[in-house]
């Protein structure tokens, strides 16, 4: 059959120079012959040939086994080099937004210098545009591959927490309140539903702020500003006991949450110190001005 | 008298210091009190759905990681079923072990199929891939025993089909927890290997031989493209030693197999054994 097909090739070849139409013609003649086939001579052979050699030696004599084997790692290969493409886009992304928060987070540290804070954090609050433009690429590029977040979720976990953090540590010094996970959302343009902001993510990102919190409250004191701690212990007492309604796992979450404590007991330390020593104005409680008051 | 009100004040602390948390409103003067309820309750209400959802998501994943046991343990069961072939019973025992499999699918896999929509397939991976591999080896085992063929991830998920509702996106399983399966079946065909040849079977030794050489070298060039791959790293050199082992059976078989041959008939498997020496490293 094979011989019969080579010779029947070769003599269709001689008789008719022309290459296309040849492999235009010959499967229509053929098919008395063979069953379909491609028209070109060397893959028929080929796969044909290994296929005999390793049945040869197959002591089971198994018929035509080794090509959908090859096959399927092939495709594996395909699919997973695919995938490895799609994560290294997603972390040029990343890196972007990474590189991004380090802006953010050197400006917000000047804070701590006992600037006015609108001064403050008019550079930070600049690049949350550009973040929110790096997430909608981000999403853009997860979108290939729908239902597939958490599969390279861990690479912008971690980026994703610091960027939660800084937008809660902003918000709150803005307006004394807790930035919550729609808000958050709503900042980084992530109220598509396909890409969404993992509820632990900003969960570990608000523990991150928590940890910023004491230092602020230390140097607010030092620059004056008496009524920092009361305000700051407030809000924090008011998170720690939101944060115990959860029920968590023994995971990283569970460790950061319980950091938190720590935080609030320096807050009251420095409360206490203040106020014990009666640098609080009259104190007595005053109206609230915000998280930053005039000293 | 001020004096004595802010040491008062301060003494009244203390307590609130060693619970850490206590009733703020009783702290915050009473002009403050109104906003700082609607805020700390905004934030009890956010906070309360935080809650839910991390509820739902743990105990959907307990209720995975169970599924995933179950299908641990039953697919082991099946795994064992087939080592229980010897020359005469092949039909009986695969039969058995078929059977154990369909139960398998249809019983708790199904169970998983039940829990999983959407992004969890890939969100609870790690609860619900032990399970996965276990059942991914257990197939194939029996599948190469039938036919001496590699059964397809394709093959698989077809099977799997049937268990969701049509309406809803099927459990697939991916590619990743197919190749972790595959990895672990060569242990299984190991002793399969060794034991066929205890037993006299050395064409089928031969053809596990080949079999699971094959699945070695196709592995060495994708599992360098897997993410998270340092499981499998491992996996691919236990594998190598799996490899390694049929094939010193095999030699040993070969070299010195015709003077042993007479035994073979003999109702005293261990003295062929005796014979290689190799076979347990």
């Amino acid at each position: 059959m094979k011989a019969a097909f080579r010779s029947a090739h070769s003599f269709f070849r001689s008789l008719n120079p022309n290459p296309h139409l040849t492999s235009l013609l010959l499967p229509l003649r053929l098919t008395l012959l063979t069953p379909p086939s491609p028209p070109s001579l060397r893959p028929q052979t080929f796969p044909s040939l290994s296929a005999t050699l390793s049945s040869a030696s197959m002591p089971g004599g198994e018929p035509l086994t080794p090509p959908p084997l090859e096959k399927q790692f092939d495709d594996f290969r395909a699919q997973l080099e695919e995938s490895g493409t799609l994560r290294e886009r997603i972390r040029a992304v990343v890196m972007e937004i990474e590189s991004t928060t380090r802006l953010m987070h050197s400006g917000l540290l000047l804070v701590h210098q006992s600037r006015s804070t609108p001064e403050v954090l008019e550079k930070p609050k600049g690049q949350i545009g550009v973040l929110k433009e790096l997430y909608n690429r981000l999403a853009e590029v997860v979108r290939g591959s729908p239902g597939q977040y958490y599969r390279y979720h861990g690479d912008w976990r971690t980026e994703t927490q610091t960027v939660v953090s800084l937008l809660a540590f902003i918000h709150w010094l803005e307006t004394g309140t807790l930035l919550l996970h729609t808000e958050a959302e709503e900042k980084l343009g992530l109220n598509d539903s396909e890409f969404c902001l993992d509820v632990e993510d900003y969960l570990v990102g608000i523990c991150f702020m928590s940890n910023e919190l004491p230092r602020y409250v230390v140097n607010q004191v030092t620059a004056g500003d008496y009524d920092c701690p009361r305000k700051v212990l407030k809000f924090l007492t008011d998170l720690h006991a939101a944060f115990r309604m959860l029920n968590l796992r023994n995971d990283f979450l569970r460790k950061k949450f319980d950091g938190m404590k720590y935080d609030l007991r320096r807050v009251e330390e420095v409360h206490y110190d203040v106020k014990i020593r009666g640098l609080t104005a009259n104190g007595a409680p005053v109206e609230d001005q915000g998280p930053q008051g005039p000293p | 008298m001020l004096k004595l009100q802010r040491l008062s004040l301060a003494m009244a602390l203390k307590p609130h210091r060693l619970h850490s948390i206590a009733d703020t409103t009783s702290q915050s003067g009473p002009k403050k009190a109104r906003t700082t309820t609607t805020e700390t309750s905004s934030m009890k209400d956010a906070f309360s759905k935080y809650a839910d959802s991390l509820n739902n998501l743990n105990d959907k994943r307990e209720r995975v990681v169970k599924a995933s046991r179950d299908i641990t343990i039953n697919s082991k069961k099946v795994i064992f079923q087939v080592h229980r072939i010897s020359k005469h019973n092949k039909e009986e025992v695969l039969q058995k072990a078929e059977k154990d499999l369909v139960a398998v699918t249809d019983q708790y896999i199904s169970r998983l199929v039940r829990e999983l929509q959407g992004t969890d397939f890939w969100k609870l991976r790690r609860a619900y891939s032990p399970g996965v591999q276990e059942y991914v080896e257990a197939a194939t085992f029996c599948k190469f025993c039938r036919t001496g063929t590699l059964l397809n991830l394709e093959e698989i998920n077809a099977t799997l089909l049937p268990l969701s509702d049509p309406s809803l996106e099927p459990l697939q399983i991916n590619v990743l927890d197919y190749l972790l399966g595959l990895a672990d079946l060569t242990g299984e065909l190991m002793r399969l290997a060794i034991g066929r040849i205890s037993d006299g079977e050395l064409e089928f030794a031969n053809k596990i031989c080949k079999f699971v050489r094959e699945i070695y070298r196709e592995l060495t060039l994708v599992v360098p493209l897997m993410e998270a791959s340092n499981d499998m790293k491992t996996k691919m050199d236990t594998m190598l030693q799996s490899v390694m082992k049929i094939e010193n059976a095999c030699f040993g078989v070969h070299v010195r197999g015709s003077e042993y041959m007479p035994l073979l008939g003999s109702d005293d498997p261990t003295s062929f054994l005796l014979a290689v020496p190799d076979v347990e490293i």
